[in-house]
């Protein structure tokens, strides 16, 4: 590693110990500060190959060679689409020919052989299997989630399991405390014997000992044997329930105790407009209607005329 | 008198308003909960026209008004010179709801609070009295998912062939074109559009026609439903504030309300038409074939509630009370001081 130099300032590891160096897709690599003075605008090209690189895709360089870096990348972008299954073939045959391609794409991208041919050929797979594509990328998503979950668990269990030993040593520490406790005590002011004294608490302590091994819980739990639901993020989309449909009743007219008053159709049929002021268009352009003080008038007119003291 | 101050063991402050301060409080004669709306004293220059304006509607108008979708005015009582008005205890409003986007409001859902506001509204129509403030805010609902039409400040009988009304009424959003133009003398229309403007509100979960001003409301509604013309609305130049507007053409209310049944768009179709006449009565709406339809309204007790208060609580209001009680020390129960 101490050979290592960036291969445009040809600084060494030896010359400046915190150098970092960094790769992108083209696996290429540069040191941190030429990053930071070459991708200035947040893009550029790669001062060995001139292929276009973002800012934003370089990272720490992990392996020594490059190269290995660069699979790493088209490996991880073929994986992308080519997310096939062995439930997904019929024959084992047909599933290690299909793991054979994918290592033939890989290793064409990364050496550079044929790179146009190998494109197409990743289009037109992804073409053809476009569906299983997309109901595998689902289907590793939820598989990632049930995993967090599983592991998020296990922590919890992890936590609460410490919480409890660490409860149990305090216990058992003040239990000690307190044993020694009544021992000085017993000898201080018991009058018999101080060996049989001493004996009886020995005895006592084994026979304690004896009694607490079992009670300490034993909580294990793997992630085999964890059980666990999906909860749902989004709200719960409330029952539709079936309930009586609604139907027009009229209002109940209270005890007017007198004759009922004519309806809006008999107002005007019988002419008893004829007896307001007419509403002029200014008035019926606001919505005032000549009916409205028509019907109200005959409606107090009426009420309360069959009241009797 | 004194009674009455005894009679009502403040709980909790629910709310501050212009005109008013709102407690909630407990009713110890019969040990339910209430809500105490204290009018607060104006100025000097309010104070000497006697009690305050909205306050004295309240209590003229509530005292007559009975039905399950108002709201109920159980007492009224004074103490020096403030007044303090009882009403039925909402727990929530629809604002509430139609902002709450952990809700899920299903057509039923809708369906249901159309019903129950309408009903309220057919009531007070009949019996001449127009309510003037119709908002989401203003339809307030309790855990039994009963909804009931409140603030009554600026209600208001209609129906005299000669009063002039005020024409500055109802909040801006709810408000229709003919108010907007300025009529001083106009019917239950006022009322049907601020219904329509709740339904479309509470399908896009958001305010149906925003403005920002008069001017900016008008524009707003025109550009949806196409600017009248003198054919459309007979009259509408010789309304006090008319002013010329540009052509918009009127817009596909299906477009809008793309997730709406057909018989719903008929319904906001005639809740909000331009022309005040032609408009739907609250009977007629009813009437018509949406409530009617599939899907039935959801019963009470499936209404959705905002999470924070949950349903349980009022299965066992005795065990909760119980807890309050405990809390506060039991015996040292607060009161009212009004």
């Amino acid at each position: 590693m101490d050979d290592q130099a960036c291969p445009r300032c040809k600084t060494t590891k030896y010359r400046n110990p915190s150098l970092k160096l960094m790769v992108n897709v083209c696996g290429h690599a540069l040191c941190e500060s030429c990053v930071d003075l070459l991708f200035l605008k947040g893009s550029g090209s790669c001062p060995d190959c001139n292929v276009p690189l973002r800012r934003s895709n370089f990272r720490v360089q992990l392996f020594e060679d490059p190269m290995v870096e660069k699979e790493i990348d088209i490996r991880k972008r073929v994986l992308k689409d080519f997310n096939k299954k062995e439930e997904d073939f019929a024959t084992l045959r047909e599933y290690n020919d299909y793991l054979e391609e994918i290592e033939t794409i890989v290793y064409n991208l990364t050496n550079n052989i044929d790179i146009v041919g190998t494109n197409k050929r990743i289009e037109q797979y992804k073409k053809d299997n476009k569906d299983i594509i997309m109901k595998n990328k689902v289907k590793i998503g939820r598989e990632e989630v049930e995993l967090e979950e599983i592991l998020e668990i296990e922590k919890q269990m992890e936590e609460l399991r410490r919480a409890e030993i660490a409860r149990l040593e305090q216990e058992a520490k003040k239990q000690k405390i307190r044993e020694k406790e009544a021992l000085i005590d017993e000898l201080m002011f018991a009058e018999g014997d101080a060996k049989d004294i001493l004996n009886t608490f020995a005895q006592n302590k084994a026979n304690k000992q004896e009694e607490l091994v079992p009670v300490v819980p034993k909580v294990t739990q793997f992630s085999t044997g964890v059980k666990f639901t999906r909860v749902s993020t989004q709200p719960t989309l409330p029952l539709i329930e079936e309930g009586p449909l609604y139907k027009y009743e009229p209002l109940a007219v209270p005890d007017r105790c007198g004759p009922d008053p004519p309806s809006i159709e008999d107002i005007v049929a019988c002419g008893y407009l004829k007896h307001v002021r007419a509403e002029s268009e200014t008035e019926k352009a606001g919505g005032y209607k000549s009916t409205l003080p028509c019907l109200r008038a005959l409606q107090d007119a009426l009420a309360g005329l069959y009241h009797a003291s | 008198m004194e009674e009455s101050i005894l009679r009502y063991e403040k709980i909790d402050f629910l709310g501050e308003g212009q005109f008013a301060t709102v407690y909630k409080a407990r009713d110890v004669k019969t040990d339910k909960i209430v809500a105490v709306k204290k009018i607060k004293i104006g100025s000097r220059l309010e104070a000497q026209d006697g009690i305050n304006r909205t306050a004295l509607r309240e209590i003229k108008l509530l005292q007559e008004l009975q039905h399950i979708n108002l709201i109920g005015l159980l007492d009224v009582f004074g103490q020096k010179s403030n007044v303090s008005l009882v009403f039925d205890f909402m727990d929530t409003d629809l604002e509430i709801i139609v902002k709450d986007n952990t809700i899920v409001l299903t057509p039923a859902n809708v369906k249901a609070y159309m019903i129950m506001t309408l009903r309220g509204l057919e009531y007070l129509h009949q019996n001449w009295i127009l309510h003037r403030d119709l908002k989401p805010n203003n339809l307030l609902i309790n855990r039994e998912g009963i909804l009931k039409i409140g603030d009554f400040g600026l209600a208001k009988a209609f129906g005299s062939p000669t009063r002039i009304n005020t024409h500055q009424v109802v909040t801006r959003w709810y408000r229709s074109p003919e108010l907007l133009f300025g009529a001083r003398q106009y019917g239950t229309g006022v009322d049907m559009w601020a219904i329509g403007c709740i339904l479309a509100e509470l399908l896009l979960r958001v305010p149906f026609l925003p403005g920002e001003s008069d001017l900016d409301q008008l524009s707003r509604i025109f550009q949806v439903f196409g600017t009248p013309s003198e054919e459309t609305w007979p009259g509408m130049k010789n309304l006090t504030d008319y002013v010329q507007f540009k052509h918009f053409p009127p817009q596909q209310l299906r477009h809008i309300f793309s997730a709406a049944s057909d018989d719903l768009i008929q319904l906001l179709e005639s809740l909000l038409a331009l022309y005040p006449p032609s408009r739907c009565d609250c009977t007629q709406a009813l009437q018509m074939a949406y409530f009617s339809n599939k899907p039935a309204p959801s019963i009470g007790s499936k209404l959705p509630m905002p999470s924070n208060i949950s349903k349980i609580e009022a299965e066992k209001p005795s065990l909760k009370r119980k807890l309050l009680e405990n809390i506060d020390g039991g015996s040292l129960a607060k009161r009212l001081q009004f």
